[in-house]
């Protein structure tokens, strides 16, 4: 028996579809795009208001906008053939061979051994650890390749599994603190993400040089206190359930003492994975295709027997994932070709005059992150919205490399505000270890958090050093 | 943290987009001189052929949404696509097509020298459909940034857009 008041929640996402679409056009957009926003936002709507999840609502909006003509089934479709998801997708099953063959418990006790006296203490070690390799990895979705495994190895080492609701809660923990340091440890460096160079080109046109060094002084304080700050929040806001485990550290080592030699299917992971690793960290530097050298690795593991078909069959999720993240980025790229996301923009940038410059300074940044709902790249809302952001904060008399840190920065640490919001985010996302009303609630407050960092520690530093 | 707190900020953010977006009151344009100028933010792909030493030849296809501004302006923005021939030795030759929200067009003939980028590029207003049927008019613009993504979507903005346009009776229409 459904409840009226669940009723009313999975009629309100058509309701609100309806109204958009049966409003008049807005004047400077085209009817194709003004209806694309209507099931966007419905799709959007409807999972955060808990009415549906994410695959039944993205299914049902590809549906929706090639049977009624709003885009071609060629572009609606174009995401299951787009790179990034494919990434995120193939990142996911290579995890698993850490798990199967035994590799991962072995780093999870060797993790535990070190850093294991408290959930706390893991959840910085894997933070530390993302902060500290970011640099060389401009492929932050590779990084949460390399992340996602160790993080599933110590959940699981720990005894925490999605399917039980009273033990997944330190998985869920550990998870959502390595995905959000993702984000912010991309703000640290500007070489820790492809977003940043397309910002920073945008940045050069306004006549603002920056470079490597002067990135890393005007995101070291906001980004580390961020960093310090998270593992704490996300305890606060998603308590893990253990938080001390002062035997631990003893227990593991005696236990990865008994575990003995290493098995061939334990090698043959170990050294597949450390030529991914190094393969997507010189990627850039050899023109090598990081989708391509994670479907090496899949194949290497396949052809030598480590991981099967069977083993692949098993992670229905993956199917799931993949599903609604290749639908949405779609969606989100065609709102942005269709000139929706710069229209928004500048219509809601326009608003600002006549604010003195703190006051449009800060404005402007929360926008720019509050629009990152509709975004499923972080590329892409730079490359649509950050030049214009930037224009008008100038133009209101905010400085101009205030403005501009503002807004790289935030090209990072607002990813997290969805779980569609970077691909590297999916990986986590859809461990099972999190719900996905639990990812919206924690990607609300804790880009809030990060927000409000950046605003209040790195104002100041970023007019102090950043000239 | 309550659900409802998400549920509030989801409502208040989306319908704070759609007024904004919304807002925007349709203009008629009335026949004339409009002047205008405003900003036009728009991605798509460009495939570039080499033409030997320091030469290229690219054709770029370009779509986003166009904001005009000015008492006089014909409309408060248009989707605009363009199509280009850019050849480094000389120059841009191009069409371009501005959509409003009623379906209606304005057409165009563009020209430019040297490379899409940091250039002055100048259009020419030849007819339309609809309320700009019969349109003629000029304008200018220049690429703030025009940046080329690691997958080969090239994404820019220009700024100084400047023009007029006269709106006018359709051909055979006039007194």
């Amino acid at each position: 028996m459904i409840s009226p008041s669940l009723v009313l929640k999975r009629a309100a996402p058509f309701a609100i579809a309806a109204a958009i679409w049966f409003a008049p056009v807005p004047a400077g957009l085209t009817p194709q795009a003004w209806h694309l926003f209507a099931i966007f936002v419905a799709a959007i709507a409807s999972v955060l208001i808990g009415a549906y999840p994410l695959l039944t609502s993205s299914t049902i909006a590809v549906a929706t906008v090639v049977l009624t003509g709003t885009i071609s089934p060629a572009k609606a479709f174009s995401g299951f053939a787009n790179a990034s998801v494919l990434l995120v997708v193939i990142a996911f099953i290579v995890a698993q061979a850490v798990v199967k063959s035994g590799l991962g418990r072995r780093i999870s006790l060797f993790m535990v051994s070190r850093f294991g006296g408290s959930s706390l203490g893991l959840a910085y070690s894997l933070v530390l650890t993302d902060a500290a390799i970011a640099p060389a990895f401009p492929s932050n979705t590779a990084r949460g390749g390399v992340l996602f495994p160790i993080a599933l190895s110590v959940a699981r080492g720990a005894g925490s599994v999605p399917e039980d609701d009273g033990k997944r809660r330190l998985g869920g923990y550990l998870m959502y603190c390595t995905m959000a340091s993702l984000a912010v440890s991309s703000a640290l460096w500007m070489t820790a993400t492809s977003a940043n160079p397309i910002g920073v080109q945008i940045v050069r046109e306004a006549g603002l040089s920056i470079g490597f060094g002067s990135w890393l002084l005007a995101s070291s304080v906001p980004a580390l206190a961020a960093i310090l700050v998270l593992p704490i929040l996300v305890r606060w806001l998603f308590p893990p359930g253990v938080t001390s485990t002062p035997e631990a550290p003893a227990a593991a080592k005696r236990d990865l003492a008994s575990l003995g030699a290493w098995s061939r299917d334990e090698k043959i992971t170990a050294v597949t994975f450390v030529v991914m690793v190094a393969g997507w960290v010189a990627a850039d530097h050899l023109g090598l295709n990081v989708t391509s050298i994670a479907f090496l690795g899949l194949g290497v593991l396949l052809m030598t027997g480590v991981l099967t078909l069977g083993d692949i069959a098993e992670q229905g999720e993956t199917l799931g994932t993949f599903l609604w993240l290749a639908v949405l980025f779609a969606l989100s790229g065609q709102l942005n070709e269709l000139g929706f996301m710069s229209y928004a923009g500048e219509r809601l940038a326009s608003h600002l005059g006549g604010l003195s410059w703190p006051v449009t300074y800060v404005t402007l940044i929360v926008l720019y992150v509050a629009i990152h709902y509709l975004f499923v790249s972080q590329s892409s809302q730079v490359l649509a919205l950050l030049g214009v952001f930037l224009d008008v904060g100038a133009r209101g008399g905010v400085p101009v490399p205030l403005m501009a840190f503002g807004l790289l920065f935030a090209s990072s640490y607002f990813s997290v505000i969805t779980p569609q919001g970077g691909s590297q985010n999916i990986i986590f996302a859809a461990s099972g270890y999190l719900k996905q009303n639990e990812l919206y609630r924690l990607g609300l407050f804790v880009t809030l958090a990060f927000l409000a960092i950046f605003l209040v520690l790195g104002t100041p530093w970023v007019l102090l050093v950043a000239k | 943290m309550s659900g409802r707190c998400l549920e509030r900020a989801a409502v208040i953010f989306f319908a704070v987009l759609s007024v904004a977006c919304a807002g925007a009151p349709a203009a008629s344009p009335g026949s004339g001189l409009h002047e205008f100028e405003g900003t036009w933010t728009a991605s798509g792909t460009r495939r570039t052929l080499p033409l030997g030493e320091g030469r290229t030849s690219s054709v770029i296809e370009l779509e986003g949404s166009m904001l005009l501004s000015g008492a006089g302006r014909p409309g408060v923005g248009f989707r605009s696509e363009i199509v280009a021939l850019v050849d480094s030795a000389s120059g841009l030759t191009g069409r371009g097509v501005w959509t409003d929200e009623r379906g209606d067009q304005v057409f165009s003939e563009l020209t430019g020298t040297g490379t899409a980028a940091r250039n002055s590029i100048e259009g020419t207003i030849v007819g339309g459909t609809g309320r700009y049927a019969g349109a003629t008019g000029t304008y200018t613009f220049s690429w703030q940034y025009m940046i080329e993504s690691d997958d080969g979507e090239i994404s820019g903005r220009a700024v100084e857009l400047k023009g007029s346009v006269r709106v006018g009776a359709p051909p055979g229409n006039a007194p």
